[in-house]
C-alpha cells in the first residue's frame, strides 16, 4: 500500500534554495498531469521551502519523509 | 529678489498641507501621501508631469511611502496647488499632525500576509491622516509577524496574527510543522508551539505560538489551517534621535476595531502629551493599564 509508482526522480541533495525549487518546478512542468515526481532534498530550509512552494503551485503532495539526514518528497503533478 | 507673496501665517498654513521649506531660499518641497503605499499607475504619471512642470524632473521617495517633489519655487505654489486638486495626487502632512499610514504588500500578493492591507489602508486614511497632535503621529499596518511595515517603530502599529489549528485526520505525520515551528520559536526564545507526540502527531501549545503561520504554509496536506486572524496592537514606538520600541497592548484585535483604536489613541495622545512630545515619551509617565482601557 505504501508503494507509489514513481515516474521521475530528482536528487537535489546539496542544491540550495531557491535553485532546488526552480529545478523541481521545471521538472514538473515537463511532466504529464497525474504523473509522480520523487525529489530528494536536504534537511532544514530546502525541505520546508520546496514543500511549501510546490503546494502553492497547486500540486498534490503524496509523501514527505525523512531518510537519515535528507528528505524524500513525493509529488503528483496536477 | 522674489516678492514676498506669503505671510508667515500663510506659510504655516501651507505646511499643514505638505509644503515644506527647503534650505534654499524661495524653494519648497511638495510632500504627498500614498496610503499604504498603493498607487494607481495613472496617478504615478501625474507625479511625473508635476515634477517636470514645477520641480527639477525628479522625485524623492520618502521612508513613509510618500513621494516628495523638491524644487518648487514659491511663486509657483498657487498654480501647483490648483493642478494638484485635479490630479488625484494626495497632499501629505508635516508639522504637528498625523502622517501617512503605511502598510506592507499584504495578503493579496504576499504568501505571508494574513490581511488585505490595501483596502484597509484606503479605509483608514480618513481616520489616521492629518489630525492635529502635539508632535507627530504615525500609524503602520503589517500583514504578518515579519513586520515589513515596522509596526513596532510607529506611534501606533498593527501586526496581523493568524492562529492555526490542526485536523489530525488529514495529518500524514511528516513532522515539517514541528520543524518550522521549532525554528521560529527558537529565534523568538520560546519553547516550540508544535511538538510531535510519540505517534508522530502534532500537539499544539498555543501559549508558545507567534501566530506567523509557518506551519500552515509548510503543511503538505493542508492539515494545518487558519482558525482566526486578528491584530497585535503596539503603542508608543518611534525612531528619530531617541528610538523607542512600541509596547504591545493587545493580541487578536478584530479588524473592525481598528478605526476606533486609531481615534482613541490620537485622543489619548492629545490628552497626555505636552507640545512637542511624542506619544511614546508621554506614555512613560502613564499607567499602562489605564491607557489600555482608554485605547482598546
Amino acid at each position: 500500500m505504501n508503494e507509489i509508482r514513481i515516474d521521475q526522480h530528482l536528487d537535489l541533495k546539496g542544491v540550495p534554495c531557491p535553485l532546488n525549487f526552480v529545478k523541481t518546478k521545471l521538472t514538473l512542468e515537463g511532466m504529464a498531469a497525474g504523473s509522480i515526481l520523487e525529489v530528494l532534498l536536504d534537511d532544514g530550509e530546502p525541505i520546508a521551502n520546496v514543500t511549501a512552494s510546490v503546494k502553492e503551485e497547486g500540486h498534490q503532495i503524496l509523501k514527505v519523509e525523512q531518510i537519515k539526514n535528507y528528505w524524500r518528497l513525493v509529488v503528483k503533478k496536477v | 529678489m522674489a516678492k514676498k507673496i506669503y505671510t508667515d501665517t500663510e506659510l504655516q498654513e501651507l505646511r499643514t498641507g505638505g509644503i515644506i521649506k527647503q534650505k534654499q531660499k524661495d524653494y519648497f518641497i511638495l510632500r504627498t501621501r500614498i496610503p499604504g503605499g498603493y498607487l494607481k499607475a495613472d496617478i504615478l504619471k501625474k507625479y511625473s508631469v508635476i515634477a517636470k512642470k514645477y520641480g527639477r524632473d525628479y522625485i524623492h521617495v520618502s521612508t513613509r511611502q510618500g513621494i516628495e517633489i523638491p524644487w518648487i519655487h514659491i511663486n509657483n505654489i498657487p498654480k501647483l496647488l490648483k493642478d494638484l486638486k485635479k490630479s488625484g495626487v494626495l497632499r501629505g502632512a508635516c508639522g504637528p499632525r498625523s502622517r501617512n499610514l503605511i502598510a506592507c504588500p499584504g495578503s493579496s500578493v504576499c504568501r505571508f500576509g494574513f490581511v488585505d492591507t490595501e483596502q484597509l489602508a484606503q479605509k483608514l486614511d480618513r481616520v489616521a491622516f492629518g489630525k492635529d497632535v502635539p508632535k507627530k503621529f504615525k500609524v503602520a499596518i503589517s500583514g504578518c509577524l515579519n513586520s515589513c511595515a515596522k509596526a513596532q517603530e510607529n506611534d501606533l502599529g498593527f501586526l496581523a496574527q493568524g492562529e492555526p489549528e490542526v485536523d489530525l485526520g488529514k495529518c500524514i505525520g511528516c513532522t515539517l510543522c514541528a520543524k518550522v515551528c521549532e525554528k521560529v520559536c527558537g529565534r523568538g526564545k520560546r519553547e516550540p508551539a508544535i511538538v510531535m507526540d510519540k505517534d508522530k502527531r502534532p500537539v499544539y501549545r498555543k501559549e508558545n505560538c507567534f501566530f506567523e503561520g509557518d506551519c500552515i504554509r509548510v503543511c503538505p496536506v493542508n492539515a494545518w489551517k487558519l482558525k482566526k486572524t486578528g491584530f497585535a496592537v503596539y503603542v508608543g514606538g518611534k525612531v528619530g534621535r531617541f528610538p523607542k520600541f512600541g509596547i504591545k497592548i493587545a493580541d487578536f484585535v478584530d479588524e473592525k476595531q481598528i478605526p476606533k483604536i486609531i481615534k482613541n489613541t490620537i485622543r489619548c495622545y492629545n490628552r497626555i502629551a505636552e507640545i512637542g512630545e511624542r506619544f511614546g515619551e508621554a506614555l512613560e509617565r502613564q499607567d499602562l493599564e489605564t491607557i489600555k482601557k482608554e485605547i482598546l
